[in-house]
């Protein structure tokens, strides 16, 4: 095998991953069961189900292990069925620190990986020391940002060995600024009148029973959970750029620490909601391929800047995109004959083409304008509904690898055409000028190269 | 072929002095056939029994009804399948299909991920075969069926060299 020899995780994971099956064990008795079985007995129940699941987390403990060979990192588990799993290194697009409570407790962490092409987080290594998952994140960084060949090296001689920690703070979100931004939330407006209407339907019905009273808090309690939970984790915001990569930490529970390689970027999203525009703040979320919407249904894992000004998401903005200018992109609205498909909207859609990436504006009430490199454009589309055929116009859509396209709405049939020959040749360039790091991706088998893909059936 | 030549100044074509568009076979057309027939023919067969056992005239009414839509369906298809097409050029393919919505993909072979050829029974019968070309991105497609084997593998082929000439990471 490799020159290096298998790694396990930390000796205290199963206590961790049996402290968190104590909760699940019980919720799943639920108090039913407590009221029918007694105190004692139910305590008992709880005791022998988390020892069989520590147990069962040391059994799975020992025999997991990790190491790095190659351009690779191979993760074992499993007693009975045994899995062994390489992730190519190349393909990384972003490594992600969590530790959640307990773990920061005990100084423990965990390691996601994201690779492109997988619909989950891949290798979620619990549980590592802090340190290790530092030391471990930065080598498989180091590893995937190393170029294959020296000759590539030699076309990028400004990559210095990539030093450990933070680098340089870019930007610092006031944890003020992110409660006002979640108050600012159609969920946090709601929250008055919701009050108001419970008050005035028990003021004005009395026999509105309890219960009814009870359920609808908790309904306010649901519509507020995301603002709230958002608040909790973007806590502490800090982004900072070290060696072409972007590190986000945040949160106050749970602590994330994510290192997303600039080059590995498919997409920036800036929004302008509503409610925020008397603070003139926007909101910058980031497109990276293979990034999973996370199991707790909280997908909002790609974000670049929780809440920001203009001036700190021009900063922001600038580094992931190099040379891109939030402001000074000239939207060119789609022809004035499409104003009955959008009939408010038409002047706020625009595209704007500059020497970097594709921006496109979308939004009466909410702004957004959605960025995209040429180099990132894995294909262009040019679709024509039968409506926009009478209006002789048509959509042209950049497809990235992060499934989200830029659509570049009702263009006229003439400049969509234009537009795509552009957006393919600007692709072409940009992917020749920098290749993208990192070795080739072996393609996917086909059929079997040797037998015609169909035989006679005679 | 008169396909191709089906008018440079069409809006389906763009660029037509530079791109040289292949047309697809017109045995597609009887694939989509007989897929077509078979599908009307498990609504119609249900409904004119329906009819004629109980003579009732909403049944005659939907009979008639998806007898239409079939027969406007058959002309729609002898023009779709004229519709299809792909050029290949330099650096990227091009696929261009449909009639009431058109779509043209344009995808460069550096993106390329991996090349299916696939041919299902009926496909089989008539001596044909589908190439689609996948990239990273879910939305792209770039599907080109009704290709002669022969033309399929050599597109494949091409395809996949041109693929590993200019491959790269994402």
């Amino acid at each position: 095998m490799g020159e290096e020899p298998r790694r396990r995780l930390h000796p205290l994971s199963p206590l961790l991953h049996g402290a968190k099956a104590l909760v699940v064990i019980v919720v799943a008795l639920s108090w039913q069961t407590l009221r029918e079985v007694g105190l004692g007995f139910f305590a008992l129940m709880v005791l022998v189900v988390v020892i069989g699941a520590v147990i069962m987390s040391v059994v799975s403990w020992y025999n997991t292990g990790y190491h790095v060979v190659g351009h690779e990192l191979r993760v074992y588990e499993g007693l009975l069925w045994r899995r062994t799993r390489a992730i190519p290194l190349e393909r990384l697009q972003s490594v992600e620190v969590v530790r959640p409570l307990l773990a920061q407790l005990t100084g423990l962490a965990e390691l996601r990986l994201e690779v492109v092409g997988g619909g989950k987080t891949e290798a979620p290594l619990a549980y590592l020391s802090v340190a290790d998952a530092a030391a471990l994140r930065d080598r498989l960084l180091a590893i995937a940002g190393r170029a294959p060949a020296a000759a590539e090296d030699a076309a990028t001689p400004l990559a210095p060995p990539r030093v450990p920690g933070d680098g340089p703070l870019l930007l610092a979100v006031r944890n003020r600024d992110l409660v006002i931004s979640q108050l600012l939330t159609p969920q946090a407006m709601f929250l008055p009148i919701g009050v108001a209407f419970v008050v005035v339907q028990f003021g004005f019905d009395p026999s509105w029973s309890f219960i009814g009273v009870a359920s609808t808090l908790t309904a306010i309690a649901g519509v507020l959970l995301q603002p709230v939970r958002r608040v909790l984790s973007d806590w502490n915001f800090r982004l900072s750029h070290a060696d072409r990569a972007m590190r986000l930490r945040f949160g106050l529970v749970e602590t994330r620490s994510q290192t997303v390689p600039v080059d590995r970027v498919q997409g920036v999203t800036a929004t302008w909601p509503l409610l925020w525009r008397g603070h003139g703040w926007l909101r910058l979320t980031l497109d990276v391929a293979g990034m999973a919407g996370q199991e707790n249904g909280n997908n909002e894992t790609d974000r670049l800047l929780p809440v920001g000004t203009a001036a700190e998401a021009e900063r922001v903005a600038g580094t992931v995109l190099p040379g891109v200018t939030l402001g000074g992109l000239a939207f060119a609205p789609p022809p004035p004959r499409t104003r009955w498909f959008h009939p408010l909207a038409r002047p706020k859609i625009g595209v704007a083409l500059t020497d970097r990436v594709v921006a496109t504006q979308e939004g009466l009430l909410t702004r957004t304008v959605m960025l995209v490199p040429y180099a990132r454009i894995q294909s262009v589309r040019v679709v024509q509904g039968p409506l926009q055929r009478l209006l002789g116009v048509a959509t042209v859509y950049a497809d990235t690898a992060r499934g989200r396209s830029a659509t570049l709405r009702d263009r006229d049939l003439a400049e969509a055409w234009r537009l795509a020959d552009d957006l393919a040749r600007l692709g072409r360039a940009a992917r020749q000028a920098a290749p993208d790091r990192g070795a080739a991706v072996v393609p996917a088998p086909t059929t079997d190269p040797d037998a015609a893909p169909l035989q006679p059936s005679t | 072929m008169d396909i191709a030549a089906a008018g440079p100044t069409s809006p389906l074509e763009p660029w037509p002095d530079t791109v040289d568009w292949q047309p697809v076979s017109r045995d597609l057309i009887w694939v989509e056939l007989i897929r077509w027939g078979m599908a009307a023919l498990s609504m119609l067969l249900p409904l004119g029994i329906l009819w004629a056992v109980f003579g009732v005239w909403p049944l005659g009414l939907a009979f008639v009804a998806v007898l239409v839509l079939m027969l406007w369906r058959v002309w729609t298809i002898f023009r779709a399948v004229r519709a299809w097409g792909y050029a290949e050029r330099d650096h990227d393919l091009l696929v261009r299909h449909g009639l009431l919505v058109r779509r043209l993909s344009i995808v460069p072979y550096a993106r390329m991920q991996f090349v299916d050829v696939s041919a299902g029974p009926l496909e089989r019968a008539f001596n044909l075969a589908t190439v689609q070309l996948h990239t990273a991105a879910a939305a792209s497609d770039a599907k080109v069926p009704g290709l002669r084997p022969a033309e399929a593998s050599r597109l494949r082929d091409r395809l996949t060299a041109l693929g590993e000439d200019r491959a790269e990471g994402l």
